[in-house]
């Protein structure tokens, strides 16, 4: 796709087609280059075990009301089914599909927001290992990303720590130091890293 | 995208973007089009639309083993591994339309700074989730007592990283209003 905008650029550049032509030949390859396209294919595994989508991101801090209401405010993600020690946040409202899904049974993912004892047994089961690994920072995708615009915004909320990360992204922290990353979708397993 | 495009070559004109970033912006815009973000747009006022997860960043010993225990178990696609210290795993819509990604990588040089919050599990989703299935391909994997519940388990990456596994029917946030 790339190359064929690259080409038509370098025509318009040499004075082969009008600016006219190249408006309508990129905009009408660019509707429509992947209405048909095939979903990328997956390496080989169990299709039982196969994932659609991040479910949920169990998120533990000393004050769930306190991280909700941070994500709520920085997000427009409304709190549902509170408890004494969580409440979940979904990407979305009741009804909705998760951006770029079509399948019916996946849900919206959502933040679970806790306060627990991170040393009690997990679903009835043995008390949860100690682990070597970490999720040491979440990166979030928002609709109509601009950097500058989303950094004087997130300013105006009074979010601490913005800064750019990457070439497409801008890094914060929320109420509890956790570092958070905000991009449009540019920023994607094919660009993130390249 | 009639007017995305022709500001686009306007900017192009102007010597604002290169040819490069030209024909970068416009594929993704292209690709962002098919997936309906034009329906997505931000809401006015205060806070972003959320769109949805984009990527979670792992870090652990050994991102190899990382790589390779997801990419086999749950069909997670490797991308930019350049074998030094980190790879990406997407996962869900293509990496443009909506996909998650995993980016599991080794200790970095800066790290973040320490946190009081910490993420305990992360669940994804398994659509038709089949419990019977599920328990045999873990099974197969040396996974024969998974805790948890039907149509949720829980296992331990590599890393002892806690994992869960779900259906819609049994995670859904929506489940808990008036709870």
């Amino acid at each position: 796709m790339e190359a064929f905008f690259a080409t038509k650029l370098d025509a318009f550049a040499k004075g082969k087609i009008s600016r006219r032509a190249l408006l309508e030949t990129l905009t009408l390859a660019a509707s429509t280059a992947y209405a048909a396209a095939p979903a990328a294919a997956a390496p080989a595994s169990d299709p039982a075990l196969k994932i659609a989508l991040c479910n949920h991101i169990s998120y533990n801090c000393p004050d769930f009301k306190k991280g909700a209401d941070w994500y709520s405010k920085v997000f427009n993600l409304d709190q549902i089914g509170a408890s004494k020690i969580d409440v979940a946040l979904p990407f979305g409202k009741r009804g909705e599909k998760p951006f770029g899904v079509t399948a019916n049974d996946v849900p919206l993912t959502h933040l679970i927001i806790r306060t627990r004892d991170l040393n009690a047994p997990a679903e009835g089961g043995a008390p949860r290992r100690k682990s070597q690994a970490s999720i040491e920072h979440i990166g979030y995708t928002v609709a109509d990303f601009d950097r500058e615009k989303a950094k004087a915004d997130l300013k105006a909320m009074g979010v601490e720590n913005v800064r750019d990360g990457g070439l497409y992204s801008l890094h914060m922290t929320d109420a509890f130091g956790y570092d958070v990353q905000i991009s449009g979708v540019a920023n994607n397993a094919l660009t993130d890293g390249a | 995208m009639e007017k995305f495009v022709d500001r686009l070559i306007s900017q192009f004109e102007s010597g604002q973007i290169g040819r490069r970033e030209f024909c970068q912006t416009l594929a993704t815009a292209a690709a962002v089009f098919a997936g309906g973000l034009e329906a997505n747009a931000a809401p006015a006022g205060k806070g972003f639309k959320m769109l949805g997860l984009n990527h979670l960043s792992y870090q652990c010993p050994d991102y190899r083993k990382a790589r390779d225990f997801y990419s086999s178990m749950f069909g997670m696609q490797v991308t930019n591994d350049k074998g030094k210290d980190r790879a990406n795993l997407a996962f869900g819509p293509e990496p443009d339309k909506g996909g998650n990604f995993l980016v599991v990588h080794n200790p970095g040089a800066n790290p973040p700074k320490p946190s009081e919050a910490v993420i305990d599990h992360i669940c994804y989703t398994i659509s038709n989730y089949d419990e019977g299935k599920v328990r045999a391909a873990l099974k197969a994997r040396g996974f024969d007592n998974p805790t948890g519940r039907d149509e949720s388990r829980h296992v331990y990456d590599p890393f002892d990283y806690d994992i869960q596994i779900a259906s819609a029917r049994q995670e859904n946030a929506f489940r808990r209003e008036g709870r």
